[in-house]
């Protein structure tokens, strides 16, 4: 048996040399792959780049304009209040919704009954598509009949009604924890997986030194979830830039622009006012920013890895 | 190393080529396929008329209030499969916005659009026409002898060409619930006085006196009010003076409008709830009894007769009233949206275009579309009208009465100017511009535009 097996492994080591030294096999390996990447990536985004120099409605030639769509971008209001949209809604993701993703899952996985229960509930949001949560929420948030101001009244809280999705200053809040809503039970499902993983016997040994309750889950779970929580955070920092559909949904960036953002204003410019050239230029800012702040997250990480080890 | 470099190199180059080349094959591939294609159908003719073919006809009528005007499409697609041998239609039903904003662009810019379409006048059919893809209909309708039948080919025209043929047209105005307007003892009124003396008496009656749904995207309807304000204070020739340069949003005509939507707002004569609604659920504050009035178009009709409506008895219609203006007497009334033809039919489905065309635009299928469908006709001369309801006869004596009409304002600026007034309509209703700046963000965004044009 045992020489068989060995005669067939020196056979795959003779060919797997005899490949690597022949090049051609490595294109024939890689040319798939690299085909479907240039068709659907590059050669998409560089198109996008090439339309972002022009003036074009969509259906006639375009004019090649230069850097002007950029500069238009610069100068446009609207398109900073989407710009700034984006980054409260990076933020929120990252101080407000993942530490509470965290508390809940801590707070569920030291469940002693009903854990399954509890993970079901808070998973459900999840398996909505995002226009249903988008309509179910816009009825809670609707001005007069809406879950949210009659449970206001019930409570004797009239003054704080609002007309929710109609008022620029709740309106984009009111998106944030829709949002939120919908991926929280996502998140938790997965920071729960990673503290379930945890060995037992790491934290028994915690214990024995003290460690027990909130600062058990400071000292040794956090710590040692870090990976997963660092996951969380890039999702949500990406699921934030790219946002389109709730918004569309919700209030299509009204009132008056006020819940804006990038994608959104985007899809603006090139389905209602017909400008592609500027909605390309507006995506390819996406695309940059985004980058940017993923390269940004990336040295967080990388050097707060470094302080705790 | 190196020679593993010059490989890579290599390997890329060739990958390219092998991109390329999978383009340029691809494209003569199709053109080939549709030569091909061509010539099997001209043979094919040749050989017999009967031989089978498809033609798509793409509509908009998917809802279900839209199910008699479905209807009626429907029996003029049998007679037209009756007419031309071997005609078979298939109907490609699409929503409306996503056909026309997506999908119908889509295909516009690929130039494979379906041979017969949902079309909309305006920029649409300027757009389209430019880049060749519409069939002109000139000929064709002076074979069928229907070329001076409608009322209003204009949205549809381009430099002479008429591309386009409305289906049914609308008019915009106010329609009252009668009911709440005895309750309070108000009259139908004729005059702004009249106006703002009504919704006064309705506001101390506890009723609102405007439903509206103008939040989220739905700022086109605030849009519709203050256009026909605008343009009764400042004649119909003022909007179109906006992209030539010949009027301003700035003259006095149009700030005095935008200060008569803040006098509406700041004595909530339009439901404080606008911004938190849409536009189906302003208007059905309307049909459920809920507010006074209504300002919509006369496609409103089919909700305010339907089947959820309490009102379908009590509602009234009157025109927009007068202002003391050069517009007083005229009225907001269009036909946008119809069927546009592809460019690129070949002779049998051009024989099945002008088919359609025959049966469709008939003055049968006008009747029907005013008694079965409650719309405005497109076309001239219906005189029986017995069976319509009164709410669209009283829209159509209003429409009588009128001086004359004008279009949507959004028919003859630029897209960027519609969105814009939407934006600042919008904060007019939110308390966050005052009149002088809307008009001044308005001409701002005109001016760009205009530049932009030239």
């Amino acid at each position: 048996m045992a020489p068989y097996i060995l005669a067939r492994e020196s056979w795959w080591i003779t060919h797997m040399k005899n490949i690597q030294r022949n090049y051609w096999a490595y294109v024939i390996f890689v040319v798939p792959a690299l085909l479907i990447y240039v068709t659907f990536y590059l050669y998409p985004l560089f198109q996008s780049l090439q339309y972002s120099l022009t003036k074009w409605n969509g259906i006639n030639d375009p004019v090649f304009v230069g850097l002007s769509n950029f500069a238009k971008a610069i100068s446009d209001e609207q398109f900073w209040v989407s710009f700034k949209n984006n980054i409260y809604f990076v933020l929120f993701s990252v101080f407000i919704q993942v530490p509470f993703i965290v508390f809940i899952s801590i707070i569920v996985s030291s469940a002693k009954r009903f854990l399954n229960f509890y993970k079901l509930t808070v998973f459900l949001p999840c398996i909505l598509s995002t226009a249903s949560i988008g309509v179910i929420w816009q009825f809670i948030y609707s001005p007069d009949a809406g879950l949210l101001n009659q449970l206001l009244t019930a409570v004797g809280l009239e003054s704080w009604k609002r007309i929710w999705l109609g008022d620029e200053a709740t309106a984009f809040l009111s998106i944030l924890l829709t949002n939120g809503w919908q991926w929280t039970g996502f998140y938790i499902v997965l920071v729960l997986a990673a503290i379930f993983a945890i060995p037992k016997e790491m934290l028994e040994a915690g214990e024995m030194d003290g460690a027990t309750g909130w600062r058990k889950a400071w000292l040794l779970t956090i710590p040692l979830i870090r990976p997963v929580i660092m996951v969380t955070l890039l999702l949500s920092i990406t699921g934030a830039m790219k946002a389109l559909d709730i918004i569309l949904i919700m209030t299509k960036g009204g009132p008056f622009g006020s819940s804006e953002v990038m994608a959104s204003y985007m899809y603006k410019q090139a389905y209602t006012i017909n400008d592609f050239g500027y909605a390309n230029a507006i995506a390819v800012i996406v695309s940059l920013f985004t980058a940017v702040l993923s390269l940004i997250f990336q040295y967080i990480n990388v050097k707060t890895r470094e302080a705790s080890e | 190393m190196n020679k593993k470099m010059v490989f890579m190199l290599v390997s890329l180059l060739v990958l390219m080529s092998v991109l390329a080349g999978c383009g340029s094959s691809n494209s003569t591939a199709e053109s080939n396929g549709s030569k091909a294609n061509q010539s099997t159908n001209t043979s094919g003719e040749n050989k017999s008329e009967a031989e089978p073919f498809e033609v798509v006809l793409r509509h908009i009528h998917i809802r279900d209030t839209a199910k008699q005007t479905l209807a009626i499409l429907q029996d003029a697609v049998k007679a037209t499969e009756a007419d031309v041998p071997g005609l078979k239609i298939s109907l490609d039903g699409v929503e409306d916005a996503v056909n026309r904003d997506v999908k119908l662009k889509a295909e516009m810019a690929a130039g494979n659009q379906p041979p017969i379409f949902s079309l909309f006048g305006g920029a649409d059919t300027e757009n389209y026409s430019k880049a060749g893809r519409l069939l002109p209909l000139n000929d064709i309708l002076t074979e069928l002898g229907i070329q001076d039948s409608f009322f209003d080919l204009r949205e549809f025209t381009v430099d002479g060409k008429i591309y386009g043929l409305p289906e049914s047209g609308y008019i915009e105005g106010f329609f009252y619930n009668k009911k709440l307007f005895e309750q309070v003892g108000a009259s139908v009124p004729a005059t702004w006085d009249e106006l703002v003396d009504a919704m006064e008496k309705l506001k101390a009656g506890g009723i609102t006196p405007i439903a509206m749904g103008a939040g989220s995207g739905d700022g086109w309807v605030i849009n519709m009010l203050a256009n026909s304000m605008f343009v009764a204070l400042g004649g119909p020739e003022l909007q179109e003076g906006f992209a030539t340069g010949a009027a301003k949003w700035t003259d006095p005509a149009v700030v005095e409008a935008f200060k008569r939507i803040e006098f509406l707002v700041q004595h909530q004569y339009i439901d404080p709830n606008v911004l938190g609604l849409k536009f189906p659920q302003g208007q059905a504050n309307f049909y459920t009894g809920k507010a006074a009035m209504l300002f919509d178009g006369s496609w409103a009709v089919n909700a305010i007769t339907g089947e959820s409506s309490t009102v379908k008895d009590d509602a009234g219609f009157f025109r927009f009233p007068d202002v003391g203006g050069k517009g007083d007497g005229y009225i907001n009334g269009g036909w946008s949206n119809g069927y546009g033809f592809s460019a690129a039919v070949n002779e049998r489905e051009l024989q099945a275009v002008k088919a359609f065309i025959k049966n469709f635009f008939s003055m049968e299928n006008q009747k029907r579309t005013l008694v079965e469908t409650s719309q405005i006709a497109s076309m001239k001369g219906i005189t029986d009208i017995q069976g319509a309801n009164d709410l669209i006869k009283t829209i159509g004596e209003a429409q009588g009465s009128a001086k004359g009409a004008f279009p949507a304002f959004d028919s003859v600026v630029q897209p960027q100017v519609k969105v814009a007034l939407e934006t600042n309509m919008q904060q007019l209703l939110g308390g966050k511009v005052t009149p002088e700046q809307a008009a001044e963000n308005m001409q701002k965004v005109q001016d760009e535009a205009n530049a932009a044009s030239n």
